[in-house]
């Protein structure tokens, strides 16, 4: 039986970006807590993939494909990795988080806005969201939870509302209950390793090693997993949307997920770039960096032209001519970059 | 708002509301009323300038605008083709937000059928961070709008920017770029500095 009082653990810290969502927020203040550097961590690996069947209506979807962890997906080039918990009920999902906050550990946790009281959703859009606990007063009826998503919330709530949260069922019940919704909460949580002894430097070799992957990542066409991959599956994938709209389908919820995923991924990879410049001083670096960046501000497109296709505002032409835009300056940063580091190589 | 104003000789405000096609303000009395963003959130316009009215930003006067005969009080970037009063022009200072931040390319149609293209680039409305692209004034807010309640603890900003006109010929007309994660609120105009 642990303790019925668990203070706030120390060093637990809220982290943010302007284009990523709960997913890397809560991520980065894990890395944090392991005093492990977030940009360098979250940001280095920058790719395509898309697996037909496998957008999950989360604010924190990430394609995953079969056996690999969600933040082993996140982070493919450092030594992390999660484990989903699915417990039975609520009074077992919080013996487990209990259990692990008392032993000391940061606990990320899945959770409906609808029942957290300082999220502006509360008592009125359902979502799936993640947060973090760090602390607990089961005699005071309260837990200690870090929200680094805006408006930032690091305090007490009541062990009651993080039940409710945690146990929704996450129901459309409005026209506003868009993305995230219609897929219960479960009480999830992740339990999340990282071998800090076994990341690496962040230095020449690694940036250069980084780059590399990720070039011959956007080379890669399809998976072994069936997956789309690299800048010809983005391509598919995107015309295939279109063309599903064209169709009559829906696409709206599928379509923004995915690219609120891509567009996280590429924007945290656009700093990272620009991180790599400053660590070994080379300017062409941050350009590159800058172009990644015009990359992802595409898919911040993308992602509110996703939202206007049920409205009538948006028709598979009108996504045709962001995707071509899209891929095209993409296909030139890729060879920019492809440049730029066989440039640094031979230095 | 600085109090300091660019003499009005050299600053032009272009009227918008034709091509305003979005509700980015709310009252308090009917937050169900616009929807700024896909989520149906609302600047709260009591925080904001009076609309209809001429506001000085950062030395740059806009005129604020006030919904007009269809409700609307800004547009979302969708190729619009805005007519300019044609002059020499270096910069258009622009008051926009974005959801979450965004770039594209604005047209410069000149006099003589030339067309150059140059960014424009926006902050997010509600991002917690700091201006991403060096925006140096905004509108700032301290409260958000929803369809049924006012979050108090919420700052979103519609930015003062700007696009530089680098050609020295009479402009005549902006094109926007189909980017609808940007919203325009109100265009100025502003003249070179020292004629040539």
């Amino acid at each position: 039986m642990t303790a019925a009082v668990r203070q706030p653990l120390d060093n637990v810290l809220p982290w943010r970006h302007d284009l990523v969502g709960c997913l890397w927020t809560s991520a980065a203040t894990i890395l944090r807590w392991h005093s492990v550097p977030v940009l360098e961590t979250l940001g280095a690996a920058w790719g395509f993939r898309h697996l037909p069947g496998d957008v999950r209506r989360e604010e924190y979807y990430y394609p995953t494909p079969p056996g690999v962890s969600l933040y082993q997906a996140l982070a493919p080039y450092h030594p992390v990795r999660s484990v989903w918990h699915e417990p039975a009920d609520a009074d077992q999902g919080w013996a487990q988080v209990r259990a692990q906050v008392a032993e000391g550990i940061p606990t990320v946790v899945a959770a409906d806005n609808f029942y957290l009281p300082f999220r502006p959703a509360y008592h009125d859009v359902h979502t799936n969201h993640l947060v973090t606990v760090y602390g607990y007063d089961e005699q005071a009826g309260t837990v200690r939870v870090l929200d680094a998503v805006p408006p930032r919330f690091d305090g007490d709530i009541r062990l009651t509302e993080l039940a409710a949260a945690r146990d929704s069922r996450n129901p459309i019940l409005h026209e506003r209950d868009m993305f995230f919704t219609d897929r219960p909460i479960a009480n999830r949580w992740l339990e999340i390793q990282v071998d800090v002894d076994r990341f690496a430097p962040f230095d020449r070799d690694t940036i250069g090693d980084t780059i590399r992957r990720n070039l011959d990542g956007f080379a890669a066409t399809v998976g072994a997993d069936g997956g789309l991959l690299g800048l010809v599956g983005q391509r598919t994938y995107l015309a295939d949307v279109a063309s599903r709209l064209d169709g009559g389908a829906d696409i709206r919820d599928e379509l923004f997920l995915v690219a609120g995923a891509v567009l996280a991924n590429t924007a945290l990879h656009a700093d990272w770039l620009a991180a790599a410049a400053d660590a070994v001083g080379e300017p062409r670096l941050a350009v590159l960096g800058r172009a990644v960046q015009r990359i992802a501000h595409h898919w911040t497109a993308i992602r509110i032209l996703s939202a206007l296709t049920t409205t009538g505002d948006a028709d598979g032409d009108r996504l045709r001519r962001r995707f071509g835009g899209l891929c095209d300056d993409q296909a030139r940063v890729l060879t920019e970059m492809a440049d730029t580091v066989a440039v640094l190589a031979r230095r | 708002m600085s109090t300091t104003a660019l003499p009005t000789s050299s600053a032009t405000a272009v009227d918008l509301s034709g091509v305003f096609d979005n509700r980015g303000t709310t009252q308090r009395s009917a937050l169900d009323r616009g929807a700024f963003n896909i989520w149906s959130n609302t600047f709260p316009a009591e925080e904001l300038p009076a609309p209809g009215g001429t506001i000085v930003l950062g030395g740059v006067p806009f005129h604020f605008p006030a919904p007009n005969r269809d409700g609307y009080d800004n547009f979302r970037c969708g190729g619009q083709l805005v007519n300019l009063p044609v002059g020499r022009y270096d910069w258009l200072y622009l008051l926009a937000a974005a959801e979450r931040r965004s770039e594209d390319m604005v047209a410069l149609h000149h006099t003589d059928g030339s067309v150059d293209v140059e960014w424009l680039r926006v902050s997010d409305f509600w991002a917690e961070t700091p201006a991403h692209f060096g925006e140096r004034f905004k509108l700032s807010c301290g409260s958000l709008h929803y369809p049924r309640h006012v979050q108090s603890n919420m700052s979103p900003a519609i930015w003062r920017t700007r696009v530089p006109v680098p050609a020295e010929l009479d402009l005549a007309a902006v094109g926007f770029p189909d980017n609808p994660a940007i919203h325009v609120f109100a265009l100025t105009l502003v003249a070179p500095a020292v004629a040539s």
